[in-house]
Formats: C-alpha cells, structure tokens, sequence
C-alpha cells in the first residue's frame, strides 16, 4: 500500500505499518497502517474501544506491537521503553489525566522542562512561557490535585509540550468538557504546531471539534481502520457513519 | 528562590552548633546516650527519606545496610584492616549490596516493593545467625571508634556530623532536578516515564545514596555500644523506627525525619522511665493518632496549617478557575 521509500521523506515524522496488538484473545488493534508529516494534525477517530488508546500507547512505548513497525523519524521505535521514546521527541497526555498530584502546576510543568536542562531556574522560566501560552499561569502555585479537569487537561499539555517533543500525543483531549471549554482548548491544539510539533489526537465523539482542527482523520473501528482522510469528506462516508450509528442509519439523507 | 535557601541554610548552622553545644552542656552519661541515639536516628530517619519520603519507595528493610555496616566494621577490623577504613568499607559493601538488590526489588511496585524489602533483610538476618563467619548468635564484639573520658560526646558529635551530612544531601535532593525526579516517580510512574525520567534507574540511585549513609550509622552504633549480634543490629525494629521516625515528622520534607527523631525517641525514653513496660503501649497510640489525624506527618501538618492561614489573608484569587 505504501511505497518502501515512505521513511526518507524527511517531511514524513510517524509512519505506522501493519501494526497488530492482542491481548489474550481479543486484538485492539489489527493490522494499521498510517503516515504523517511534519507539522499536521491528525486525529485519531473512533467509537469507544476502537483501538485509539491502545495505539497511542504503542506509539509511545508504553506498549509494544505485536506485528508491524512504528517509525519515527526515520527511525524504529517499536521496542522503545517509554522514556526513551520522550526523550526522543515524543510527547503524550493520558486520557485518564495522570498529574502529579502533590506538586504545583509549575512544578509539573518544570518536570516536562527538566528533560533539557538541569537547572531550576530554566526549567522554571520554560515552563513559565508554555504556561502562558495555555493560559494557565494563573494557576502555578496551586497543587494539581485541586483542579477541575479543564485545567489538569491543559496541564496534561503543557507538561508534555515542556520536553519540546516534536511529536506529540494527546488521548481524549477534550472529553469530559463542556462545549464551551473544549472549544477554547481545542483553539490552543490548533496553535501547537507554531511549537514546532505534529499533533495526533484521538477523540471518541466531540465532532465539531475535530472538524475544526483536524487536517486530516484516521477512523478506528474494532481495531481496524476503516477509512482516512479529509474531516469533511470522512465523516460522510457510509462505513463511518455506520461505525457509529449502527447500519440503518447509513442511507439517510444528508 | 535564593532567599529561601539562604534562610534554610542558616537556620541549619544554627541547629548544628546548638545541637553540638548540647555535647558540652551535658554532663551525665546516660542523657548523652539518648542524645546520640536521637542524633543517629535523625540521620538514618534522612537517610531512608530519599527512598521513602522523595521517591515515595516504603522500604521496611533498610535495617539490611545498617547491619552490613555494623557487621563490615566488626569482621573487617577482626581481619586487621584500619578502624575508620572498615567504617568507609562497610558503607561502600552496603551501596554495591544496594545495587545488586535494587535491580531486583526495584521491579515490583507499591505493597509488593514493600514485602522484598523485608524479606532481603530477613534473608541477611538469618545468614548472619547461622554462619560461623559472623560468630552467629553469639555475636562479635566491635571496636570502639573513640575512648576515654569524653566517650559518648565524641559519638554524638560524629552522630551530628553524619546527620548534617545526611541533611545537607536531602537539601540537594530537594533542590535539584534528581529530587523532581524523585518526586516525579512518587507521584506517579506513568507520568514520570512519559517526561523522559528512567524510573528504575533513578529509584536505584536514590536507594544507593541512602545505603551509603544508612551503613554509616550502622558503623557509628555497632561501634558505640561495642557489642553486636544479628537480632540487634539486623532487627525488623530498626527499618521500621527509620520509616516511623520519617513519617511522623513528614516524609518526603527536609525537617521531618528530624522532629520525627526528636519526638519519637525522647517521648520513649521518657515513657520508659515513667511507665516501665507498658511505655509500648503510649508509644503506639501516638503513632496511631499522627497517622490518623496528620497523615503528612507533623511537618507537614504544619505547612498545610502555614497555607491555610495565608490564603485566609488573602482570599483574591482562591480556588481555581479555568479561564
């Protein structure tokens, strides 16, 4: 499907290739493939247990393929431990917000930060511009464990955004939101790329956002994609509306 | 930033000269005794704080390098190596032990971390019971680093030396990236993957810091009370006062195993005089109401009482929004 000469285009960040997972008897994920390049943003679609979770974890080397190969920038990185995938470039956010706790906004802001300097300082001064770029500074000295989940979702960002990752991951990002605060997140992730970064997203049903921000989607279904491309175009095809609808609903009219 | 740190380190070198001024107030023998054994504890309570206070590890088996240390002083100057040599010895056979063992304990999370702490302790207690290298149950004698009149002074002095030392390495752990790290981990192991942190290999370099002065004071008490045997100074007892005296006082925070120690050892020793046996007894339910009602411990009861007060003083901009 893709041509071999796929990972010398330097413009291309992350090329997916047949990449299964199975756990015991059920495979997550089966056989997908996909490719972005550099400064995109690309969300990752799918009804609840499609398999988005599971290959952001793979990604991330929090899990590791079973078949297939991830490369990243040229390189394999499909037996990555986690750490050493950050360290190479690639952020992540959890869907189940994982801040750390009993530390304040800035200090978990400055753990991002600490990846390329040892100074505190400079971790600190770091983390001080991403905090206002997220609009967050307001927050610093507060301990994380506090805050409403729209704050620790931008938080989730802003720690990952702080190891200056070139590829960055953000699981749900704006589930659990209202309409109103997932759209003024939503026009921040537009703005991730000034950062230097790819954004893959993966978001389970809140439309209009991903029909905003999205350059381009990938549908899950069952573990499989079932299709790509433009968000206008995708989220009228049958097979997707299906996935989500159920078959019935896949002839109605526009 | 700065400021604070100033501020810590006075406050330090003025707790350091009290304390060792203490050494020429005191006259009697037997109060400069609970002394030193408030100063040793306070130092192995700050050594067993980088495990489990900052990286948030409970190791209930660090009584493992207290004995290597105690036991390194007594067989290697048996086998005529120099008195303060066998103490630097023992403290390094304690960090290579450290190594091998924290690769291994090191794979298991929360409770089950726990359990191999203890079990690698229990494991060096029996060897040393029942292997005639160690004289077994008999015990050995130890030889004393000091002598003469000024005894017990000189042992609680070098107590408060190795307790500055150990504190000075806490306050670095707690201003620097390692101590984040540290905190990172403790928080959550996820996350801390997810920024980059190699956690095992963080969470053993914490652990071979705290063996190394862990095995110190192992030293320092086999060497004082010049007498040791496995069901002393390889005792459960032991790694459990570290980890009591650090959480009282507040894990995780740079004064905690200090109040902790203070505390802890003087009211048993008071208890103990007034009470007799059942000294035991007040000396549980004052652990039982500091967990249940300062689950931080003191310290860090006491901050949380500092910031309530403050944000009382100043309610503008409390509670978080999200803008």
């Amino acid at each position: 499907m893709l041509s071999a000469d796929c990972c010398e285009d330097m413009s291309v960040v992350l090329h997916l290739e047949n990449v299964s997972k199975r756990f015991g008897g059920l495979r997550a994920v089966k056989s997908v493939s996909f490719e972005m390049n550099a400064g995109e943003i690309l969300f990752i679609i799918g009804p609840n247990g499609a398999g988005k979770t599971t290959v952001f974890n793979l990604i991330s080397g929090f899990l590791h393929p079973d078949e297939g190969s991830i490369i990243f920038n040229g390189r394999h990185i499909s037996r990555l431990a986690p750490h050493r995938a950050a360290r190479l470039g690639i952020g992540r956010t959890f869907q189940i917000v994982k801040p750390l706790r009993n530390l304040t906004v800035l200090q978990n802001v400055m753990l991002g930060a600490f990846m390329h300097t040892g100074k505190l300082n400079q971790a600190q001064e770091e983390a001080g511009k991403i905090m206002d770029f997220l609009q967050m500074s307001h927050l610093k000295d507060f301990p994380a464990h506090g805050l409403p989940l729209a704050a620790l979702k931008r938080l989730e960002i802003a720690r990952a955004l702080a190891t200056k990752p070139t590829l960055i991951l953000l699981d749900e990002v704006v589930s659990g939101l209202t309409p109103g605060e997932a759209l003024a997140l939503a026009g921040l992730v537009k703005r991730l790329p000034e950062w230097g970064v790819s954004v893959v997203g993966g978001v389970e049903h809140v439309m209009q956002v991903v029909m905003k921000i999205a350059d381009r989607i990938v549908v899950l279904d069952y573990g499989a994609k079932i299709a790509e491309g433009k968000p206008a175009d995708v989220v009228s095809l049958p097979v997707v509306i299906e996935a989500y609808l159920g078959a019935k609903y896949k002839e109605l009219p526009k | 930033m700065t400021g604070l740190r100033g501020w810590k380190l006075v406050i330090l070198i003025v707790v350091v000269l009290a304390s060792s001024s203490l050494a020429f107030a005191v006259q009697n023998d037997y109060q400069m005794q609970v002394l030193f054994r408030i100063a040793l504890f306070a130092a192995l309570g700050l050594g067993w704080n980088i495990v489990g206070g900052y990286a948030g590890q409970l190791s209930l088996g660090h009584v493992a390098f207290f004995g290597i240390g105690a036991y390194s002083l007594a067989l290697l100057t048996k086998h005529s190596v120099p008195l303060w040599v066998s103490v630097l010895l023992g403290a390094i056979i304690a960090t290579a032990f450290a190594a091998v063992i924290g690769r291994i304990m090191f794979r298991l999370r929360g409770p089950y971390f726990t359990l191999s702490t203890i079990a690698a302790a229990e494991v060096l207690r029996l060897i040393a019971t029942n292997s005639p290298f160690t004289e077994g149950a008999i015990g050995v004698a130890t030889p004393a680093l000091f002598t003469g009149r000024y005894f017990w002074k000189l042992f609680y002095l070098s107590a408060v030396t190795l307790a500055t030392l150990t504190f000075l390495i806490n306050f670095w752990v707690s201003q620097s990236r390692f101590g984040y790290y540290l905190m990172a981990i403790r928080e959550d192991e996820d996350t801390a993957s997810a920024v980059g942190i190699d956690t095992a290999s963080y969470k053993n370099r914490s652990l071979l810091i705290s063996a190394f002065v862990t095995a110190l004071g192992g030293s320092l008490y086999a060497s004082a009370f010049q007498f040791i045997i496995p069901d002393n100074v390889l005792t459960i007892d032991i790694s459990l006062q570290m980890a009591i005296i650090t959480m009282l006082g507040g894990a995780g925070t740079l004064l905690g195993p200090v109040v902790g120690a203070i505390l802890l050892l003087s009211a048993s020793e008071l208890f103990k005089n007034r009470f007799k046996e059942s000294h035991l007894l007040i000396y549980g339910i004052l652990i039982v109401v500091v967990v249940l009602f300062l689950p931080e411990g003191i310290v860090g009861g006491i901050k949380q009482l500092w910031n309530w007060i403050r944000k009382k003083k100043a309610p503008a901009s409390a509670g978080a929004t999200t803008a």
